[in-house]
């Protein structure tokens, strides 16, 4: 009897680290970049986008330049790779939303601005940090936040979020 | 010379933002990071002294070390004296030290330097160092994108060297001048993107200035040209360059520019 308990308890365990690991985690990211209207731009940023290893799939919009990148399950990516990524192709991000698991935002490098998130699954978030937004949205945000210490001092491994859904 | 020739329109051909991708000049934006271009050039331009074509077949190599900073490598190939020689090459560098992008346009600045060597003989007043001069250039870009339209303009300061080792620089004539450059791109076609298989149009006009600073003689040409943007990687330009004014000897001023240009995205990663 006691045998079965622990291999319960160990089986639970089991369970329960996989779950957290896959709660944790970026499902879907979509890029706005900036700074381009070429197919050829975008298809710099659609190649370094690709060339991930957790990347399942891009979808581009040319006209918008707006990047639909789907992403493994078990990942740990965070949206400064993405940022990276786009400016290696020599461009900028103009708005990234990333829809993850609910439970990502609930931990370190993400700090909530504004409103909470809802019950469902999965949340939808926008990175509001400098470099995640336009220089004009970034002017108009950064008024609005003067009071978050963390978002002025403008550290590149934390990620502010305002959550859409 | 032609396997030569074959190897390198196979490889054919460049990149980054095709309406800023103009033929005689290079925009404030570089190649993507991790990047390898390979674009062949040609020019056949008719000589103004003796009868017959000017021929030069220029292959240049562009890499993008990181987001700012990208480095070129060209060869200089040319009929000058009837047969197809080596006459040179070239090493640049290009550094973007400022972007400020928004949605659908941008303005970046970027400052390069050249270096070229050549051993060709010395012919005109006109200082190239692309495929005429020994010498070194350097100077500052600025690039403006809004929506379908580029503007790009530049200021350098160009200096010639002996063309070693038969040809010293002529006592004659001025060896240092100023460049100045304004080109215009728009993309035509396609008005709306549905993939990125599509063939892209751009037409462009280009004006290409010097000045010699010892005495004032200078050139103005206009080079129009019409690029097509295959698969979203290839390049083909055709161009033509006209001289407007000048005061100064030029061997052959005007001419036609064929290029191929390709990019091999992203090197590190595809293994």
């Amino acid at each position: 009897m006691k045998r079965i308990n622990k291999v319960y308890v160990m089986l639970a365990l089991m369970i329960l680290m996989f779950t957290m690991k896959s709660n944790a985690q970026i499902v879907k990211a979509e890029i706005r970049a900036t700074g381009l209207t070429c197919s050829m731009c975008s298809n710099a940023i659609n190649k370094q986008l690709k060339a991930l290893p957790e990347v399942i799939s891009v979808e581009t919009d040319l006209n918008t330049n707006t990047f639909t990148v789907t992403l493994k399950e078990v990942n740990e990516l965070n949206p400064k790779v993405f940022k990276e990524k786009v400016e290696k192709a020599g461009f900028f991000i103009g708005s990234l939303v990333v829809t993850a698991k609910s439970e990502t935002i609930t931990k370190s490098p993400y700090i909530l601005v504004g409103k909470n998130s809802g019950t469902g699954s999965e949340v939808q978030f926008q990175v509001v940090d400098k470099g995640y937004v336009t220089d004009k949205e970034f002017k108009k945000v950064s008024k609005s936040y003067k009071d978050i210490a963390t978002y002025l001092a403008d550290n590149e491994d934390d990620f502010h979020i305002k959550i859409l859904n | 010379m032609r396997n030569c020739l074959l190897f390198f329109v196979a490889l054919f051909c460049q990149n980054a933002l095709s309406q800023e991708l103009f033929v005689v000049t290079d925009p404030a934006s570089n190649v993507p990071a991790n990047s390898l271009a390979v674009n062949v050039m040609q020019s056949l331009f008719k000589e103004e002294m003796k009868s017959g074509y000017n021929y030069h077949f220029m292959p240049e190599v562009t890499y993008g070390l990181n987001k700012n900073i990208m480095f070129r490598a060209s060869a200089f190939v040319s009929n000058r004296n009837n047969d197809l020689v080596t006459e040179g090459g070239s090493f640049m560098t290009k550094y973007r030290f400022y972007s400020s992008d928004d949605l659908n346009s941008h303005f970046r600045l970027a400052a390069y330097g050249r270096y070229s060597f050549n051993n060709a003989d010395i012919h005109q007043e006109q200082i190239e160092i692309m495929g005429h001069n020994s010498g070194f250039e350097t100077g500052i870009i600025a690039t403006k994108l809004i929506k379908k339209v580029a503007i790009s303009s530049s200021v350098s300061f160009e200096k010639a060297f002996d063309n070693k080792p038969n040809y010293p620089f002529p006592d004659a004539i001025g060896d240092n001048a100023t460049n100045y450059t304004l080109s215009i791109g728009k993309l035509m076609y396609p008005k709306k993107y549905t993939s990125y298989k599509q063939t892209n149009i751009n037409l462009m006009v280009e004006f290409v200035g010097q000045t010699i600073n010892e005495n004032g003689k200078s050139y103005l040409d206009v080079v129009p040209a019409v690029q097509f943007i295959f698969n979203s990687q290839a390049r083909l330009d055709l161009a033509y360059r006209q001289e407007l004014m000048s005061s100064m000897i030029r061997s052959a001023p005007n001419g036609f520019y064929f290029n191929l240009y390709y990019t091999f995205f992203d090197l590190k990663n595809k293994k």
